[in-house]
């Protein structure tokens, strides 16, 4: 199979619930020029996957379409059971609470401490505060961060404000994580570190999808890995054969 | 779970903090609220004056109902207690022959004189009849006409018709000039509001979309904003009110003796207590529905 060929059926891990349903989906932002095209594939409840590809596959797209950041030109999408085309707006806050999302930027708010950083995702749902301290703290546990609380986000590292980000995509306890390059800002050492936090989440059970371009990333990892070219999965390749 | 109380206080946290973060925007946009509230104020405090210098001049004015000759005194007053118990009528003065005859030069510019050839007082007894402010119109003042001249014993009413449509005129255009030139300075004080909050979402683009990732809704969203647009008016309103009373202690003695040159000695009035609230309210509101006017046009809340 040539590369650039999609593959014919659904790029999907069979026989578990599927948690990302995509459905000849394509998306365009301007008329004749597609950033996903015709793209169909399944992500299982619970699976670890990476997105690869050159810039400009589709990878960030595809990414923006499951927590409901672009709606499809065409096709269907559904993520957590929702129908992501047709969820009314007012309905995608409550997708968005089950979706953590983490960025290559980090998306940190500068005015903000440490733990403010991670707490706004339990403050905009409204969670007592006395319950959204023990989380934060225990999420911030998690990833070694919890005697920086109470610093600005700005003194930590690169690595160490990756961290942060993930701490508040994984404070809401989601049922799938997307993460966008999320190393891409990072030195060899603090992206081994990163990665294997979001494999430390997706061995509890969380349906993590991780879009990046750094190949030895994905085969230390050995995962399930969708390969997109022009907008088209080019290559659904299970976990067993990145690790061959 | 969810508290409403956590929402609330995180909505409020998130106001003072966007306050906090864009001070100087916050400030430019205070002052610029205040001057044109300001603006507004001092606008109300004169038309204030104007309408209370109208009024007192209204109060001058009186319907004149002449009594027929020889009316003792007891008669007299049986009449003018009817004449009171007629709707829109604020005071009755009952004024004698020899009153009338004492005010008319007065009056009239005429030497009293004229009458000393004549062997009797002919100017009759009459009742000066003044109405209430809200009756000084051209129906009420007929309507009131009517009724007096309906009284046993009254021979004549004089017309108000001239005095009646001036006073009419110039509290209409008091009026209309207050409420137009208050639509212009409302609607520029909007403009200013919904441009600074504007601005204020542009320098907060990344908290917005932050919390928009982490699925805040757009209610939980806008309301900071709204809550800045808030506050941000109402310290407009407080500013403006300061401004404007210290504009009117200075400009208070001139103004003062301008006015009793003019038109007699009469004291200037500053806005009421219950004015001066509605000044601090009407920019916390029009604070608010800048920062709604601005959201309403904002794709990104």
């Amino acid at each position: 199979m040539s590369p650039a060929e999609p593959v014919a059926a659904v790029a999907t891990a069979p026989a578990r619930e599927a948690l990302v349903a995509l459905r000849h989906v394509s998306k365009s932002f301007q008329a004749g020029s597609f950033a996903l095209r015709d793209l169909s594939l399944d992500v299982a409840k619970g699976e670890f996957v990476f997105l690869t590809g050159a810039s400009g596959a589709g990878k960030t797209t595809l990414l923006r379409l499951l927590f409901a950041g672009e709606r499809p030109s065409e096709g269907e999408v559904r993520v957590l059971g929702c129908d992501v085309a047709r969820l009314p707006r007012r309905a995608i806050p409550a997708l968005r609470r089950r979706v953590g999302v983490v960025f290559q930027d980090f998306k940190l708010l500068p005015r903000l401490s440490v733990e403010e950083n991670v707490r706004i995702a339990l403050d905009v749902q409204g969670v007592p505060a006395r319950e959204a301290r023990a989380r934060v703290f225990s999420v911030l546990k998690q990833v070694g961060l919890q005697q920086r609380r109470y610093q600005d986000p700005r003194s930590l590292s690169g690595g160490e404000q990756q961290r942060v980000a993930l701490a508040r995509a994984l404070v809401s306890d989601p049922a799938l994580l997307l993460a966008d390059e999320p190393t891409g800002n990072l030195d060899p050492e603090l992206t081994l570190e990163i990665m294997d936090l979001i494999a430390a989440v997706a061995a509890r059970g969380t349906t993590v999808i991780v879009a990046t371009h750094d190949v030895a990333l994905v085969r230390r990892h050995a995962r399930r890995t969708l390969r997109l070219e022009g907008g088209r999965v080019t290559e659904d390749a299970p976990a067993a054969r990145i690790r061959a | 779970m969810r508290s409403v109380g956590a929402l609330a206080r995180f909505v409020l946290r998130a106001a003072v903090r966007g306050l906090r973060a864009s001070a100087a925007t916050a400030l430019v946009a205070v002052v610029s609220m205040a001057l044109a509230l300001a603006l507004a104020g001092a606008f109300w405090v004169v038309i204030g004056n104007m309408r209370g210098l109208v009024e007192r001049a209204g109060d001058a004015l009186t319907l004149s109902a002449y009594l027929a000759p020889g009316m003792d005194e007891t008669l007299r007053a049986e009449l003018t207690l009817g004449a009171r118990q007629i709707d829109g009528v604020e005071d009755i003065e009952v004024v004698t022959p020899e009153m009338a005859l004492a005010r008319f030069p007065q009056r009239t510019g005429v030497s009293a004189g004229a009458f000393e050839l004549l062997d009797e007082n002919p100017l009759p007894a009459s009742l000066e009849v003044r109405l209430h402010a809200e009756s000084r119109n051209s129906e009420d003042a007929a309507r009131v006409r009517a009724a007096l001249a309906a009284l046993p014993g009254v021979t004549d009413v004089s017309a108000a018709d001239d005095w009646v449509v001036g006073y009419s005129r110039a509290l209409d255009f008091i009026r209309s000039v207050g409420v137009g030139v208050g639509l212009v300075l409302a609607l520029s004080t909007l403009v200013i509001v919904a441009s600074t909050i504007r601005l204020t979402h542009g320098a907060r683009r990344d908290e917005l979309e932050i919390l928009s990732l982490v699925g805040a809704s757009r209610s939980t969203m806008r309301l900071p904003f709204l809550l800045e647009g808030l506050a941000q008016g109402a310290c407009a309103g407080l500013l403006a009110l300061l401004l404007v009373r210290g504009l009117f202690a200075l400009a208070q003695p001139a103004a003062s003796a301008a006015l009793a040159f003019l038109a007699g000695p009469g004291e200037l009035s500053f806005l009421s207590a219950q004015q001066s609230a509605v000044l601090v309210a009407g920019g916390a509101l029009l604070g608010l529905l800048g920062a709604a006017l601005s959201l309403a046009v904002d794709e990104r809340v």
